[in-house]
């Protein structure tokens, strides 16, 4: 984030409609006036020399006609040189370059697709729309927008075009029709750069950093908020301007509201309304910079109740900010979060993210026995040592069982692949139980009954197709573990092979 | 001003790219280490255009096209400033006044410098013998960017920014990479001319492609987002598949860098088996220089130990460690216990190496020398159970004598009670304790089980009979038993 960023993503509000062509309409000047030189200009474009490969003809038609469109509404038909002024085709090539320059993290990757047959169509669209803007804004400004904000350079060289002012030199007709030509054949990078010189004079940085670039375009930062509203409840709603003090509640009615909705969680475990809250609260303590040991409390509650539910990007993103917010030790539960972010990436099975982790942690985490436990599961994980780590899920402090049941399953295959090649020829299902932790329905006394972890466990084999090497004998029921075991691993590769991944940041 | 044209004159008569890159170094050379010194005094900031277009214009020692020279006149003259921050930045630090130096002016100087160059090649206006022009260019990015990021950290760190510590940061814990990051766009701008450069191969700046990727390797793990190497992997992949001149081709500095760097990519994926190649291939490469790159010898090491740990098993010699004190200090704790099998030094071994492990990121790969440690353990059981019908004959020590040994081939005692792997176990430090002074034999048979599955021991645990049924033949494969 920028400097004092707003917690809102800035969305002008649309100036033009600089998408599809316009249909018809009555206000366009009949089609007849076309000059001579709009003529050629249009069979220019159409040139089987002109023509730029990856570039269709049906995207270069619609950006033809987008061209002379507006250029007719604006009543520019006239002053635009027409002989110089870039065709379609080399628009759309900026256009797309430009987008490329965007994504600087992606740049590799267009480049690399330059090669492939294009996917764009005439329509094509890069997401955010104040970039498409920054793009070209004269050939795309509707005339009220141009009446009251033509710059200075824009009036003294309009009949210019873009290239006059790309080689930005002499003006002489001869020397500047050379430069063009030079201009084109090697226009693919050159184009790129002069718009960055471009966008350098309209006051942009040469290069947005693609983490900062929707914020560019949004006005100054006006400072916090303070708030004034005095309803607790409030839902979500993603801002797109600084919002008005007195929709934002300030933090004493935050902290009252924190206390409504965990009472009503308690009560209706209600998700889609408790998110909706918390939510909003995180948005008003944001808009007014709030960071306090509250705002640790309220990132803590919703990471809670979204692990509980298994939403997991709002989890992520709760993460995410507790992370930073405990780095400024404001209080809050860092050990218990310290060891679901373990947790987590233990299911991810992101090594990079875990050895970041690791860097992260202190001596003194170390010695906290949340995150021991979580540093032990993750060294029996690592060992294989299946024993070891049923015996940890079976302690699991906090909400710690939540994250370890969205793996449970598959490390319960890997122990089965293990067990299954080395016991030999059968193994008890009752052992199988005990050491892949079926513990069947807890009675309300709190003991388990041994059968019906038996049984659920049953219920696990057969669900992996298990059930014709299960055999009773005498008293005990057996499973053919010696015949199992190609079953087993390729449920197991099967189960490690994707993680999804929501919403991590 | 005269000493640097000299050498632009002469890399352009003898299309020496090294020397040219020489000309825009922020280091001076050593044959005349004032050189930026007196650039900076021979001009100042009104007439250095109508210098240095005479210098590259006029001067009939270069022949260059007016619109080659004008491209270089862009780029001297972003140069000359740049130099001039260059020079005042050093200046404060000289001064004892670190904290002031302003390396994030000098950083944009150079960018702009870069910008320049990049201006030029855009617009072909520089012929493919100068890419070490690009080299510099990347390399000192990189640099600055880190001093950079170093100056504003420590200049916030003591209140001098402004607004002292700000409470942004507690959102955006990435901001202290700011200017890096940004160096990680550049040079992945320099990498996409060289990548999107069509001309043919002997003019392509494709040339620069390994020496590219490889900065931006650096710059990445540097900022821990080793996602995005993947990335260029994949796209110097798409490329050798159409026209790119294979590997081998390029300097061998190239080669050896770029190899020792996606080794270590592809370590951090897991993926030992290429890893491994490419770090022996790195490694042979390096061995052949005389000018002993010894540092880079001790770089390659650090991952291809814990890889053929791995894949094959082996520990390093100590001969092999003797020239590289600091590695044998690593790495010496883990090796000779793992040769002990003393699982409790071991991990007293891996949690005091655990901070340097964990920086260089093979933490997560050393810790499997565990599973070599059990099977030592369990090698060990094996060999000390001795041989049927030798047994007898010894009162059990295990020593096959000549006698028994003439009579039938020796067969070692295949069937092993899973409590002497039990009691051997809990001598070498292992925790398979049940928490009340006895052994859980449930555990060990887990340890039993998952190195049968890792295919380190052959045979079967046998529950109900509290054996363990090794293989005849080859029960611990690749240890001659």
């Amino acid at each position: 984030m920028m400097g004092a960023a707003p917690a809102y993503t800035a969305v002008p509000a649309r100036h033009t409609l600089q998408q599809p062509p316009p249909p018809p309409s009555a206000a366009q000047p009949p089609k007849v006036t076309w000059s001579p030189a709009v003529r050629l200009y249009v069979q220019r474009a159409f040139e089987q020399d002109n023509a730029i490969p990856g570039i269709d003809q049906k995207a270069m038609q619609d950006k033809l006609k987008v061209i002379i469109t507006e250029a007719a509404e604006s009543g520019r038909l006239e002053m635009i040189d027409w002989r110089t002024y870039p065709l379609p085709q080399h628009m759309i090539k900026q256009e797309r370059e430009q987008a490329a320059l965007y994504g600087a993290q992606n740049a590799v990757v267009t480049n690399m697709n330059a090669a492939l047959p294009p996917t764009y169509d005439g329509a094509y669209s890069p997401p955010p729309q104040n970039q498409r803007k920054r793009k070209s804004p004269d050939t795309q400004m509707t005339l009220a927008e141009e009446l009251d904000t033509t710059p200075p350079w824009k009036k003294n060289q309009i009949t210019h075009g873009l290239e006059d002012r790309i080689s930005g030199k002499s003006k002489a007709q001869s020397k500047k029709q050379k430069k063009i030509e030079n201009m084109r054949l090697n226009a693919e990078l050159s184009n790129a750069d002069a718009l960055q010189r471009r966008r350098q004079r309209f006051g942009h940085t040469p290069e947005p950093s693609p983490y900062l670039s929707s914020h560019e375009d949004s006005p100054a930062p006006t400072g916090p908020v303070v708030g004034t509203c005095e309803t607790l409840e409030k839902n979500y709603f993603r801002l797109t301007a600084p919002p008005a003090p007195h929709t934002v509640r300030p933090l004493r009615i935050l902290e009252q509201a924190l206390d409504l909705v965990r009472k009503k969680w308690k009560n209706d475990h209600n998700y889609t309304y408790a998110c909706d809250q918390l939510k909003s609260m995180r948005q008003d303590l944001t808009v007014q910079r709030i960071k306090t040991e509250f705002t640790v409390k309220v990132y803590e509650a919703h990471a809670r109740i979204a692990l509980e539910m298994g939403d997991l990007g709002e989890y992520n993103q709760c993460q995410t900010q507790l992370r930073a917010l405990y780095k400024s030790h404001l209080g809050g539960k860092p050990e218990e979060f310290v060891a679901y972010r373990i947790l987590y990436y233990i299911y991810t099975r992101n090594r990079t993210d875990l050895n970041d982790v690791l860097a992260d942690l202190t001596p003194a985490d170390k010695q906290k026995p949340g995150v021991q436990h979580a540093l032990r599961v993750r060294s029996a994980l690592a060992a294989g040592n299946y024993h070891k780590f049923f015996r940890l899920y079976d302690e699991a402090p906090f909400m710690g069982p939540y994250l370890l049941d969205m793996f449970i399953n598959r490390e319960r295959l890997a122990a089965m692949a293990a067990i299954c090649k080395a016991y030999k020829p059968d193994i008890s299902v009752h052992f199988l139980a005990k050491e892949l932790s079926f513990y069947g329905e807890e009675d309300q006394d709190g003991t388990s009954d041994a059968d019906a972890g038996a049984r659920q466990c049953l219920d696990f084999l057969c669900q992996h197709g298990g059930e014709h090497l299960v055999e009773r004998k005498e008293t005990d029921v057996r499973f053919l573990c010696g015949k199992a075991g190609a079953l087993f691993e390729n449920a197991r590769a099967a189960a490690f092979r994707g993680v999804d991944i929501k919403g991590q940041i | 001003m005269d000493s640097l044209f000299q050498d632009f004159a002469q890399a352009n008569n003898t299309l020496n790219g090294y020397l040219l890159a020489t000309t825009i170094s922020p280091v001076p050379p050593h044959s005349d280490p004032a050189r930026l010194y007196n650039f900076s005094r021979s001009a100042n900031s009104y007439s250095i255009q109508t210098d240095l277009r005479y210098k590259l214009q006029y001067n009939p020692d270069i022949q260059l096209d007016r619109k080659e020279a004008n491209a270089w006149l862009e780029v001297y003259t972003a140069f000359y400033s740049f130099v001039g921050t260059l020079l005042a930045a050093e200046e404060t630090q000289n001064a004892g006044r670190a904290r002031e130096a302003d390396w994030a002016r000098v950083y944009d100087g150079w960018k702009e410098v870069v910008n320049a160059l990049l201006k030029g090649y855009q617009s072909s206006m520089f012929a493919v013998w100068t890419i070490p022009c690009l080299y510099t260019a990347g390399r000192y990015l990189r640099v600055f960017a880190i001093k950079a990021d170093e100056s504003i950290a420590s200049q916030r760190d003591s209140g001098l920014a402004f607004g002292g510590i700000q409470e942004e940061d507690a959102f955006n814990p990435d901001s202290k990479h700011e200017k890096l990051e940004d160096a990680a766009r550049q040079i992945n701008r320099i990498f996409a001319l060289c990548t999107s450069d069509r001309a043919p191969l002997e003019q392509s700046r494709k040339w620069a492609l390994y020496y590219t990727a490889t900065l931006l390797f650096k710059t990445y793990f540097k900022l821990n987002s080793i996602s995005l190497c993947k990335v260029i992997l994949r796209s110097l992949r798409a490329a050798a598949d159409s026209d790119m001149p294979p590997l081998a081709a390029f300097p061998k500095a190239h080669q050896v860098s770029f190899k020792y760097y996606s080794a270590v990519i592809h370590f951090l994926e897991e993926d030992y088996v290429t890893a491994e190649a490419l770090l022996t291939d790195a490694w042979e490469q390096c061995l052949r220089t005389t000018n002993g790159a010894s540092k880079n010898l001790e770089l390659i090491l650090t991952y291809l130990i814990p890889t053929r740990l791995l894949t094959a098993h082996k520990l390093p010699s100590k001969a092999l460690l003797a020239p590289y004190p600091r590695l044998a200090a690593l790495f010496d704790p883990i090796t000779s216990s793992i040769r002990a099998a003393d699982l409790t030094a071991f991990n007293a071994a891996m949690e005091a190496g655990e901070e340097e492990f964990v920086k260089r990121r093979i933490y997560l790969t050393l810790e499997r020398g565990r599973d070599i440690i059990l099977r030592n353990v369990f090698r060990k059981v094996f060999i000390a159970g001795g041989f049927e019908g030798a047994k007898e004959a010894n009162g059990g020590d295990g020593t096959p004598t000549a006698a028994s040994g003439s009579a039938t081939p020796l067969v070692r005692r295949t069937r092993v009670p899973v409590n002497e792997f039990a009691a051997a176990l809990q001598l070498a430090g292992a925790e398979v304790g049940d928490g009340e002074g006895g052994v859980d034999g449930d555990e060990v048979e887990c340890l039993i089980a998952n190195a049968m599955y890792k295919n380190l021991m052959k045979g079967y645990i046998a529950r109900e009979r509290g054996i363990v049924v090794l293989s005849k033949a080859g029960a611990f494969p690749g240890t001659g038993v």
